[in-house]
């Protein structure tokens, strides 16, 4: 009893510095709601800017380093990040990470995709092409795609020309992850007809439900990527 | 035959002008001696912790790195591209590499190459801010050398500079000597330590100052402000009047940290912050804040930064104190008097009192962060409105905040604004 007391004396007494230094953390970011969303949640009608709300921090901290130091070419976003150290970078990935993920699916109508093109891309988003050996999205985003901690994000509602230009700069070098690169040997292997497919495919699903991504370790992704625990290193 | 005779003595006196003008030109920017490289004395630099800590330091308050890394590059490697209204130029190898970098030096070269920009290949061009490192002390350049010879070699080849004619040619570069360059005098002994550091390896001028035809820094112009060559900004006077505001101790915090009550840096100088003045001594800070403060005030240049001429000039006013109601004032208060020292006023700022629109037009555009540093962890950002603004909204909310906050006759159009875009990385 006294001991909860004590805690709770102590939470108080510092609750106001906690409100103080991360209460008000996201005020610091208008820059970025301008295209990400006040909460992080993706701006809606928006073609192009990706959601980071729910995104593991361990992703987002990577992609903002890598907009600094040029690994992933972004002119707007190189322009904010630029002259941001790591330590701040990390609070920008925590803040997004802590938020609760949720996107809906396009619903447009402007990108649809006929019955035999959706077969074919949720064939690759489920299953991969073994045939040239192009994992399933789904073995190292998840089954409900919806990510992985502590490196892959998820996939669920990202905007259709968001993921084209991805696969494009992962096939021409303009983004570039931690070596081994997996989305670059995945980006090369993929038709560039079957690439618009997922990417209309993944638009068109929805977060309504608040999925995180998978606790670290809860599955094992098949293929080498970055730092992160694979298959073939356990083999 | 007669009449070629004539014409002979006709053209000799002539000659003879153009002949005592070049030597003129050429003895006062300092004669043949700046072009021949010392040989090496054989003296040697300590390299003891103490003076690679000092030139560690020096090497960063000149904000060397700056320029000599590549994005993502190696440090002091070489390879940044600046661009000039001449074409590329691209800094060179400063680590210890023998044959890609200055290795091979002697520190007789070094200091020849610092004081008189000119090195083993020729004349430098003035990117190299050698008329400022010219007044540093023997014992600084020592360190400085002592410290760069102490990085890791590095063979990276920086991209050949691609220039037009006649700035590809080095031997442009006396002409343009003979034209803008003097030597700089010697600083005396025991000058004032802040005005060593702001005209020595701060090289201030290089950006604060109004410059004249063909890129040169003239003496009217000094610290004068202008428009930042290649760089899309505006940098404002250094002078008692424009820094006015601030406090001695306000002035020397801004330097530390890049922000303060009465705005934060952006663009360019957010990366001096970031990489150069964060790391500034409280001491010298402190010196150099005193001798900006002090520095006269200059004439205001109104009406140098033509605005397009055409389409006929019909400023936008009309609904700039809206668009600021509905998108600026909850930031920077209805009044533009700022909130709580996390958003800056705009009464009096830079950007509002600026003859020159651009960072205020840069700002509304593009927004950005200002620098991360020790003084300024965890810094507020301004968004940008290049998404919800029209060009014509935000040259009638520019006009409005820059005639309501800051007495300037803001005249801007859409065209203006949309001649202003585009993200200037570098």
């Amino acid at each position: 009893m006294l001991h909860r007391l004590a805690i709770l004396v102590f939470a108080l007494a510092f609750a106001p510095f906690a409100h103080a230094d991360d209460g008000d953390f996201g005020d610091r970011l208008a820059a970025c709601a301008a295209c990400h969303g006040k909460h992080g949640e993706g701006v809606r009608g928006s073609e192009y800017y990706p959601h980071l709300a729910g995104k593991p921090a361990g992703y987002l901290f990577e992609q903002l380093k890598g907009f600094r130091d040029g690994r992933r070419v972004s002119t707007q976003m190189a322009w904010y990040v630029r002259f941001a150290d790591d330590a701040f970078l990390q609070r920008i990935a925590d803040y997004y990470a802590a938020l609760p993920p949720r996107t809906r699916g396009a619903d447009t109508g402007a990108a649809q995709l006929t019955d035999e093109r959706r077969r074919v891309a949720q064939g690759l988003v489920e299953h991969g092409d073994p045939a040239h050996k192009v994992p399933a999205c789904s073995a190292c985003h998840g089954a409900n795609l919806a990510g992985l901690e502590p490196g892959v994000p998820a996939l669920l509602g990202l905007p259709v020309d968001y993921v084209i230009a991805q696969f494009g700069a992962w096939r021409e070098g303009i983004r570039n992850g931690a070596p081994p690169d997996c989305m670059h040997d995945v980006a090369g292997k993929i038709a560039a007809d079957d690439i618009r497919a997922i990417a209309v495919y993944l638009s068109q699903q929805s977060n309504v439900d608040g999925l995180r991504p998978a606790p670290a370790g809860s599955f094992v992704p098949p293929q080498a990527c970055g730092s992160l625990p694979h298959a073939e290193a356990a083999q | 035959m007669k009449m070629l005779r004539i014409g002979f003595l006709i053209a000799i006196p002539f000659l003879l002008a153009a002949f005592a003008i070049g030597f003129f030109l050429f003895e006062r920017q300092g004669g043949l001696a700046p072009y021949r490289i010392p040989k090496d004395s054989g003296r040697v630099v300590a390299a003891d912790a103490d003076t690679l800590a000092r030139g560690e330091y020096l090497a960063r308050i000149g904000d060397c790195m700056a320029c000599h890394t590549a994005p993502g590059g190696a440090a002091y490697a070489g390879g940044r591209g600046f661009a000039t209204g001449y074409g590329m130029i691209y800094s060179s190898n400063l680590t210890s590499d023998r044959d890609h970098g200055i290795g091979a030096w002697s520190i007789d070269e070094f200091a020849h190459a610092l004081r008189h920009g000119v090195s083993r290949s020729g004349p430098l061009y003035p990117v190299f801010p050698y008329e400022h490192f010219a007044t540093l002390s023997d014992a600084d350049i020592d360190a400085l050398y002592a410290y760069l010879h102490s990085l890791p070699a590095n063979a990276n080849v920086p991209p050949a500079n691609r220039l037009d004619f006649p700035a590809n040619r080095r031997g442009a570069l006396v002409l343009w000597r003979m034209l803008h360059y003097r030597p700089a005098p010697p600083a005396p002994a025991g000058a004032d330590r802040g005005r060593y550091l702001v005209d020595g390896l701060g090289h201030c001028a290089m950006c604060h100052s109004t410059r004249e035809s063909n890129g040169a820094l003239a003496a009217d112009g000094y610290l004068a402000g202008g428009r930042i060559p290649g760089s899309g900004w505006y940098a404002p006077p250094l002078d008692a009047k424009q820094l006015q505001r601030y406090s001695v101790e306000q002035l020397a915090g801004y330097l530390r940290s890049g922000a303060s009550d009465h705005g934060a840096a952006y663009g360019p100088m957010a990366e001096v912050a970031y990489r150069s003045l964060q790391f500034l001594r409280e001491d010298d800070a402190l010196a150099m804040a005193r001798y900006l403060k002090d520095v006269p005030a200059h004439a205001r240049r109104d009406g140098e930064f033509t605005l397009l001429p055409e389409p006929p000039r019909q400023a936008v006013l009309g609904n700039g104190a809206d668009i600021y109601k509905h998108a600026c004032a909850d930031c920077h208060g209805r009044d533009g008097e700022g909130k709580n020292g996390q958003y800056p006023a705009l009464r009096d700022a830079v950007a509002a009192t600026a003859p020159d629109p651009i960072n205020a037009v840069r700002m509304i555009l593009y927004g950005g962060f200002p620098a991360t540093t020790a003084g300024n962890p965890l810094p507020h950002s301004m968004p940008p409105f290049v998404q919800q603004l029209s060009s014509a909204e935000i040259a009638a909310v520019t006009n409005y905040v820059r005639e309501t906050f800051g007495s300037q006759r803001s005249q801007l159009t859409a065209a203006d604004v949309e001649a202003m875009h585009g993200i200037v990385l570098d």
